[in-house]
C-alpha cells in the first residue's frame, strides 16, 4: 500500500561511462543528463566540463549517492571520538547550523541552536552529560531536604566570568530575581517560580521552595548564571544587549556575531575546568541543506549536531562521503497525531480503531527505513521513566472495524461511517447522526510529514472514516485560527519534545488546555472537552511532579503510560533519530539525545 | 533640477506613508502571529504569555499599535525586534551592507555583460554570435536560480576547488581577494537572470535605432560601424534600457531570498524571509519601508538619468 520513494533508486551506478550507464539511467527517469550533455554540445564545451557536469548532476541534483549505500552505515557513538593521529593543540573547528540563532541570551532564546552557542559560554549550577545524569558545574554538591522543598548547593570556588567578576551566591539570586521580573518577560520560569526565597552563607546557597517539585534539578538545576553586573543594567538594557554579548563563566569567550553568518567564540584561559584544546569554535549559519552538506564534504564545516544534522531522506547521499562519519542517536522528539476530543473522537473505541487501523510499522519499515524508533507512549525508550513491556497496537484493519461497529458506526450511502454522537456521557452515542469525516493536518513544507499523512489517510479511508489531508504554515497552524479552534474532528500529525525530566503535565493535564485560542498549554485536543479520563491524568500526572523518590516516581509514569496506551488520546507513532555527523579528524564528539551541541567544546580538538 | 528633486522627494512621503498602513493591515490580517509559537512553548505560562504580549504591545487594538509605530518612525525608531529582542535599526544596519555588495557586484556584472552580448547581437542580428546568447538569454531566463547555483557550486567549489561553496569570507584569511572570491558565484548567481533578460532588451532597443534615419545619414557620411553605435546609438538605445534597470535595481537591494539562501549570504533577503516565518512585525516593517524607499530613490535617480541622456528630456 505504500508507493515507493523516488530515491529508492539508491543503488543506480553513481557515474555513467558507458551507453549503457546511459542508458539505464534514462529508464530510470533520470532523463535531464541527457539533455544537459546536448545542451553542453551545443555550447560547445569540451569533454571533462561535460564529464564534471554530468557528475555533479548526478550526485546531488537528484539524491542519488556517490558510494553505494550498504557500505557505510550511520554509527552510534557511546564515547567521544577518538580519531587516528595525535591530538593537536590549538585551531578551529566550525559547526554548521540551519537556522540562526534567535538570540543567545539563556532566558530568553527559543530555539536549541541558541542554546547550542550558549552553553560554551554560559553556565549553570549543574550539567546534564551524555547519559541524562546530573554533573556538578558550577556547583560542587548538592543535597536535597527530607521535605523535598530545600535545595543546598555548594558553589565552586575561584570561578570568574569572562569580564573578570568573581562568581558568588549573588549572581544566582540575581538571576532568580531578573528571571522572575515581569518586566523582563524571561520564556522559563519553571522551577524558578517555585523558589520561595534563596539564602547565601559563604559558599552555600539554599533554596526553599513553596511546594515540592520533582522537575526542579532539571529547570533550575541546569538553568544559566549570568553575572550580576550585567542583569544590574535592567531588564530592557539586559535583555536588549545581553543576547548578543553574552557573558558567564564557560570554556569558551564570546567574540563576535555577525548576522546571518557566523558567530566566533575564543578558549576562556581562566575557566575553572580543562581549558579547551581548541582556540576558536565558529557556528556558521548555513540556510540550505544542500550547501551544508557541500560545505562538510569540503570541509568548510567540521561537524553538524543538535539542531542541526542530516535529514532522513538525505542519509545515503551524505553516507557516501569521504572523511565524514556519520552517526546516529535516539532523541527525545515524538511524532505523533494528535485527536481533538470531538465527537467520535470522544469515544476510547473509537481512538482505539484510528490506532489499529493506523499502519505505523509499515510506515517506519518501508517509508522511513527503520531510521526511527516506534512509541507507545510518551516516555524515551532507555530513559529510567520508560515502560518498555507495553507492545504497539497491530496493523489491523478487522479490528478496527469491529471496534468501530462497537461505538454504534455504520456504513451510509457513500461508504463512509455515520452514527451518533456522544453528547452526555462520552462513550455513548446519543445525540445527532454525523458522518464520521476527519481533517488530518501537518505543517507545511515537511515533505516527510505529508507522505505519513497521506499512507495514513489511504487506510482511514478504506474503513470508512473520511480523511482529508491539510497542511499549514507552522505560524498559523499554532495560531487562534489553526485546526485546533475549530470544532470539527482532527487529527495532526507533529512532534513534541521532551525535556531531561519525565515530567509530562504539559501535555495531558487539565491545566494545560489553552484558556482561550491565543492561550497558552500543550493540552489542546482537550480544547472542546474534557479528556474522558482527565480526571486520573491529572491525578497521574500532578503525584508525578511531587514525587522526588525516582523508583516511586517511576511507577507512577509506568501507570500514565499504560493509561495512555489504553485510551489512545493520540496516536503515538514514533520516536525521531538523529544523524549528526563529523569530519574524521574531529576528536572528542559525542553527540546525543540530552545535551545541546557545544556541552564538551572543552574535549574537542583536531586529529592529524 | 533641484525643484523638481525636491517635489518628487516631497510626493514620495505620502507615498510611503500609504505603503506603511498597507503592510501593516495586510500583516495583521495574515493568519498567525508573532506570539502562536510562544503559546506552545511546553515551558510558558499563561501569566508570562501575558506579560510577553504586553511586553511586546500586542495587547493594543490595532489601529494603537499601527499609530504607536507611526509616532515611533516620525522619531527615527523602527522599534524592537520581536524575535531577536534588539533595536531593529540594527538588526537591518547589520546586514544591510552586505546586500549593498553583492548587489553593486551583480549589477556591475549584469550591467557590462548584458550592454556587451546585447550590443554585440545587434550588430549582425540573427548571425552565430546572435544565436547563441539568445540561447544562452533563454536558458538564462528559464532555469531555477537555486538550482544554477548550486551547479556553480558543484562545479567550482566541489569538482575544481576553484571558489569556496557558500558564505561571505573564511573565517581564517579574510583579505580582499577571500572577499572576491566569496562574491563571484552568487554575483554570477544573481546576475544570470538579469543578463538575460537585459541583454535581450539592449539588443531589440539598438536594432531598433540602428534602423533610424540618422544612423542611415550617418553611414553615407561615411562613419564607421562600431563610432556609429558608439557616439549615436548607444544613447539613444540606453534610454528604454535605464527605465528598465530603474525598476529591476531596488528589487536587488530588497535581497534575494534563494541566492542568498543556497549561498549562505548574509543579506536582507534572508531576513525578510526568516523574520516572515516568525512574524517578526517590527523588522518586516522595517524591511518593507526600507525597500519602498529604495524604490522611490531608483526611479527618481532613473528620471534624472534620463535628463542626462537625452537633452529634448527636462525638468
Amino acid at each position: 500500500m505504500i508507493d515507493p520513494r523516488p530515491d529508492s533508486r539508491r543503488n543506480a551506478p553513481a557515474e555513467p561511462r558507458t551507453l549503457d550507464d546511459l542508458a539505464q539511467a534514462r529508464i530510470d527517469g533520470r532523463l535531464s543528463r541527457r539533455n544537459v550533455i546536448r545542451r553542453a554540445v551545443a555550447l560547445g564545451f569540451g569533454a571533462p566540463v561535460i564529464a564534471t557536469l554530468l557528475h555533479a548532476t548526478s550526485d546531488m541534483a537528484f539524491g542519488v549517492p556517490t558510494a553505494r549505500a550498504e557500505d557505510k552505515q550511520p554509527v552510534s557513538q557511546t564515547a567521544p571520538t577518538k580519531p587516528e593521529g595525535e591530538a593537536q593543540q590549538g585551531g578551529t573547528i566550525r559547526a554548521g547550523t540551519n537556522q540562526e540563532p534567535d538570540t543567545l541570551h539563556p532566558w530568553i532564546s527559543q530555539t536549541v541552536t541558541g542554546a547550542d552557542v550558549y552553553v560554551a559560554i554560559i553556565e549553570g549550577l549543574l550539567a546534564y552529560d551524555a547519559t541524562q545524569q546530573l554533573q556538578p558545574s558550577l556547583a560542587t554538591a548538592f543535597s536535597i531536604g527530607d521535605d523535598g522543598k530545600t535545595f543546598t548547593f555548594t558553589l565552586r570556588e575561584g570561578v570568574t566570568f569572562h569580564n573578570g567578576d568573581a562568581f558568588t551566591g549573588d549572581d544566582v539570586v540575581n538571576s532568580w530575581k531578573m528571571i522572575m521580573n515581569p518586566d523582563f518577560g524571561a520564556f522559563n520560569q519553571n522551577g524558578w517560580d517555585k523558589i520561595e526565597d534563596i539564602t547565601i552563607d559563604g559558599s552555600t546557597v539554599t533554596m526553599t521552595l513553596t511546594e515540592v517539585f520533582a522537575p526542579f534539578l532539571s529547570y533550575v538545576g541546569v538553568g544559566r548564571i549570568c553575572p550580576s553586573s550585567a542583569i544590574a543594567a535592567g531588564p530592557d538594557e539586559f535583555k536588549q544587549t545581553y543576547g548578543r554579548n553574552p557573558i558567564g563563566t564557560g570554556p569558551m569567550v564570546f567574540n563576535e556575531w555577525k548576522s546571518k553568518e557566523q558567530i566566533t567564540l575564543d578558549r576562556y584561559d581562566g575557566y575553572w575546568g580543562d581549558p579547551t584544546k581548541i582556540d576558536r569554535f565558529i557556528y556558521r549559519i548555513v540556510p540550505d541543506d544542500n550547501t551544508m552538506l557541500v560545505q562538510l564534504r569540503t570541509g568548510e564545516i567540521d561537524l553538524i549536531g543538535s539542531a542541526s544534522t542530516v535529514s532522513a531522506s538525505r542519509l545515503d547521499e551524505a553516507l557516501g562521503f569521504d572523511g565524514v562519519t556519520i552517526f546516529q542517536h535516539s532523541t527525545l522528539g515524538w511524532q505523533h497525531i494528535d485527536l481533538k476530543h470531538v465527537d467520535f473522537l470522544r469515544m476510547t473505541k473509537v481512538r482505539q480503531a484510528l490506532d489499529f487501523a493506523t499502519p505505523s510499522k509499515d510506515i517506519i519499515e518501508k517509508l522511513l527505513k527503520n531510521r526511527v524508533i516506534p512509541s507507545v507512549a510518551d516516555q524515551a525508550p532507555g530513559s529510567w521513566a520508560w515502560d518498555g513491556s507495553i507492545q504497539p497496537r497491530p496493523y489491523d484493519i478487522e479490528q478496527a472495524k469491529a471496534l468501530l461497529a462497537e461505538a454504534g458506526l455504520t456504513p451510509g450511502a457513500d461508504g463512509t461511517l455515520e452514527g451518533k454522537i456522544p453528547t452526555e456521557d462520552p462513550q455513548v452515542g446519543d445525540g445527532e447522526v454525523k458522518p464520521f469525516a476527519i481533517e488530518l493536518w501537518f505543517v507545511a513544507g515537511e515533505t516527510e510529514s505529508e507522505r505519513v499523512c497521506q499512507v495514513v489517510a489511504q487506510s482511514w479511508n478504506s474503513i470508512g472514516v473520511k480523511t482529508e489531508v491539510k497542511s499549514q504554515d507552522v505560524s498559523t497552524i499554532w495560531g487562534p485560527e489553526g485546526y485546533q479552534f475549530t470544532e470539527n474532528m482532527t487529527g495532526c500529525f507533529y512532534a513534541w519534545y521532551n525535556g531531561n525530566d519525565p515530567t509530562d503535565k504539559f501535555y495531558w493535564h487539565s491545566s494545560q488546555i489553552p484558556a482561550s485560542t491565543t492561550g497558552s498549554g500543550g493540552n489542546l485536543p482537550a480544547y472542546f472537552h474534557l479528556y474522558n479520563f482527565q480526571e486520573e491524568i491529572d491525578r497521574l500526572t500532578d503525584a508525578g511532579d511531587l514525587e522526588t523518590d525516582q523508583e516511586k516516581r517511576k511507577a507512577i509514569y509506568f501507570e500514565v503510560q499504560k493509561l495512555l496506551h489504553e485510551e489512545v488520546p493520540v496516536v503515538f507513532m514514533y520516536w525521531l533519530v538523529a544523524f549528526p555527523a563529523a569530519r574524521d579528524t574531529i576528536g572528542g564528539y559525542q553527540p546525543n539525545a540530552f545535551t545541546y551541541l557545544t556541552w564538551n567544546v572543552n574535549e574537542w580538538y583536531r586529529a592529524g | 533640477m533641484g525643484r523638481f528633486i525636491l517635489r518628487r522627494v516631497l510626493g514620495a512621503i505620502p507615498l510611503l506613508l500609504g505603503v506603511a498602513v498597507l503592510s501593516f493591515l495586510f500583516m495583521q490580517l495574515a493568519p498567525g502571529g508573532p506570539d502562536a509559537m510562544f503559546a506552545r512553548n511546553a515551558r510558558m505560562t499563561a501569566e508570562q504569555l501575558e506579560q510577553i504580549r504586553h511586553n511586546m504591545g500586542l495587547d493594543q487594538p490595532a489601529p494603537v499599535q499601527l499609530a504607536r509605530w507611526i509616532g515611533n518612525l516620525a522619531r527615527g525608531d523602527l522599534g524592537v525586534s520581536y524575535s531577536q529582542y534588539r533595536p531593529v535599526s540594527e538588526v537591518i544596519r547589520d546586514v544591510f551592507p552586505n546586500t549593498v555588495l553583492l548587489m553593486a557586484a551583480g549589477l556591475s556584472l549584469a550591467l557590462v555583460l548584458s550592454l556587451f552580448f546585447g550590443i554585440l547581437a545587434a550588430r549582425n542580428p540573427y548571425g552565430l554570435f546572435d544565436n547563441v546568447t539568445s540561447f544562452i538569454s533563454y536558458f538564462g531566463l528559464a532555469m531555477p536560480v537555486f538550482w544554477f547555483g548550486l551547479m556553480l557550486q558543484l562545479l567550482f567549489a566541489v569538482h575544481l576547488g576553484w571558489l569556496p561553496s557558500a558564505g561571505m569570507r573564511d573565517p581564517d584569511s579574510g583579505g580582499i581577494l577571500d572577499l572576491l572570491a566569496h562574491l563571484a558565484l552568487p554575483a554570477f548567481t544573481i546576475a544570470i537572470g538579469s543578463i538575460a533578460g537585459w541583454s535581450r532588451y539592449v539588443r531589440s532597443s539598438t536594432l531598433d535605432q540602428l534602423g533610424q534615419d540618422y544612423v542611415r545619414t550617418a553611414r553615407a557620411k561615411g562613419v564607421a560601424g562600431p563610432a556609429i553605435i558608439r557616439r549615436h546609438v548607444l544613447r539613444n538605445a540606453l534610454i528604454p534600457f535605464v527605465t528598465v534597470v530603474a525598476i529591476d535595481a531596488p528589487l536587488y537591494l530588497t535581497g534575494a531570498v534563494l541566492t542568498e539562501t543556497v549561498f549562505s549570504w548574509p543579506g536582507m533577503g534572508r531576513l525578510f524571509f526568516d523574520s516572515l516565518t516568525v512574524r517578526d512585525y517590527p523588522v518586516l516593517m522595517g524591511c518593507l519601508m526600507l525597500g519602498a524607499v529604495l524604490i522611490v530613490a531608483g526611479n527618481l535617480l532613473a528620471d534624472v538619468v534620463y535628463g542626462l541622456l537625452d537633452p529634448r528630456i527636462s525638468f
